[in-house]
């Protein structure tokens, strides 16, 4: 899987890469038992501090998102449905939340970006695309 | 009147420290009390202008230079009296290449460079310099400046030292060996257990690596504090506020940096956020948005303080000293 951050972005970097081992697992890019990258495969990629992929390793295990294997690595828990439509819900509602913000930054009301969202998506339907 | 405690001194253990280090050259002072905090483990960002003395306090650090007052200790060792043991448990990347060795080859410079180091591992040296692309057999004085860098990055590391000093380690390379450069430092820290002090002018690049940041001026460190509390502490607030607006009297002292103009403007201010946001709207303005700055903007913020605020309300910047001795 790729995992895609922003250093300069405001959301924490652990919270970050949190978030894209949720977006792969809710998108069935990385399945039950499958190993996510070594902390040091993904620090050297993404140019993080060790650290930081360390804190959302523990935060994610924390979660019961993940489990680590002595010596072996850290591998995606096996999840049930309702589990997944948690965290599916959860990874919307903080796109959305994002979306409110810089709704209200340009002086627009979330309820205007709601209407908008709503036009965009019956357009994406009628095309084809959703 | 400020109520301004940006921290200056990091608690915890450290690994790296100075202690009101003064050193003049002539008439210049370099450094006028600095103290300097690395918590072990850390991967701290030391930024400053040219001059501020930056590397002037690495090489007290490193007994290359003596300071005139004030204590250094490298994991616990004081450098003037542990001078060589405290090189040896650094990595060090200095500004300059040494002048000197110019006539040896890489390769001979190198095994030069680890009969002084018992802890060197040869096969991790090798790797290094094949990874970063360095021809070996060339003499040290023929290489480009980008490739004497890379020389000098392996000799920091091939030695797995638990303290790294790099001096503006990415200076010189061109943007494809930055990355290389950035990678296998990231590895490394992944790898060994290390503390890092690096100083940059290209704070973007650490932007995902520094967990500390220290602001380095006129020989004083005027900041230090750690991501947790910066992202905690100091925030950019977008504002929208009416014509002639006079300002928030209650944040004086706490603005760091004051951008845009007119009827929007972005406040960095340094606060709890609830406390901002309270006196921002006390005194009429709209807060739009709050967001946490980039290292980057929290070293540009800090170091484009006016000499003048800085000094402003008798000495802010001992304030800044004093106010954090009971910070937790």
């Amino acid at each position: 899987m790729i995992f895609r951050i922003d250093p300069a972005s405001e959301r924490a970097i652990y919270v970050q890469i949190m978030d894209e081992v949720k977006r792969a697992m809710v998108t069935d890019a990385l399945a039950p038992h499958e190993a996510l990258p070594s902390v040091r495969q993904l620090a050297s990629e993404l140019k993080v501090n060790p650290n930081t992929v360390k804190q959302a390793y523990r935060e994610l295990e924390h979660e019961g998102l993940v489990y680590t294997e002595r010596g072996r690595g850290t591998f995606v828990s096996a999840w049930d449905g309702r589990r997944r439509d948690r965290e599916r819900a959860g990874l919307v509602r903080s796109l959305a939340g994002r979306a409110v913000q810089e709704a209200i930054r340009h002086g627009i009301s979330p309820a205007e970006l709601a209407e908008a969202m709503r036009q965009l998506a019956d357009e994406a339907e009628r095309e084809g695309v959703a | 009147m400020s109520s301004r405690s940006i921290p200056g001194v990091i608690e915890g253990r450290l690994s790296v420290s100075t202690s009101k280090v003064r050193k003049r050259w002539g008439r210049r002072v370099a450094l006028d009390g600095a103290t300097l905090t690395v918590p072990e483990g850390s991967a701290y960002v030391l930024v400053g202008p040219n001059g501020a003395g930056k590397t002037t306090l690495m090489r007290v650090l490193l007994d290359l230079v003596r300071a005139d007052e004030g204590t250094a200790t490298v994991s616990g060792r004081d450098s003037v009296r542990d001078g060589a043991a405290v090189r040896a448990l650094c990595g060090w990347l200095p500004e300059r290449e040494d002048a000197g060795y110019g006539w040896m080859r890489v390769q001979d410079l190198l095994s030069h460079h680890a009969a002084y180091r018992p802890a060197w591992n040869a096969g991790y040296a090798d790797r290094l310099l094949d990874r970063l692309g360095v021809r070996d057999h060339t003499r040290f004085g023929k290489l480009s400046k980008g490739e004497a860098r890379r020389v000098q990055l392996v000799m920091a590391l091939a030695h797995c030292p638990p303290v790294l000093l790099l001096d503006e380690p990415t200076d010189g390379l061109d943007p494809l060996m930055r990355e290389q450069a950035l990678e296998v430092l990231t590895d490394h820290l992944a790898t060994y257990q290390t503390t890092l002090l690096v100083s940059t002018h290209r704070v973007a690049e650490v932007e995902g690596l520094g967990d500390h940041l220290g602001v380095l001026r006129e020989g004083r460190l005027e900041a230090q504090l750690d991501r947790e509390t910066m992202r905690a502490r100091l925030c950019r607030y977008t504002i929208g506020v009416p014509e002639g607006w006079s300002g928030a009297p209650a944040l004086n002292g706490d603005v760091v940096r004051r951008s845009g103009g007119g009827r929007e403007m972005a406040w960095t201010v340094w606060g709890t956020r609830q406390e901002v946001i309270g006196r921002l709207s006390g005194a009429g303005a709209e807060v739009r948005d709050v967001a946490p700055v980039t290292l980057e903007e929290a070293a540009v913020s800090l170091l484009a303080l006016p000499g003048a605020d800085r000094r402003a309300g008798g000495g802010r910047v001992q304030g800044v000293q004093e106010t954090n001795g009971g910070r937790k």
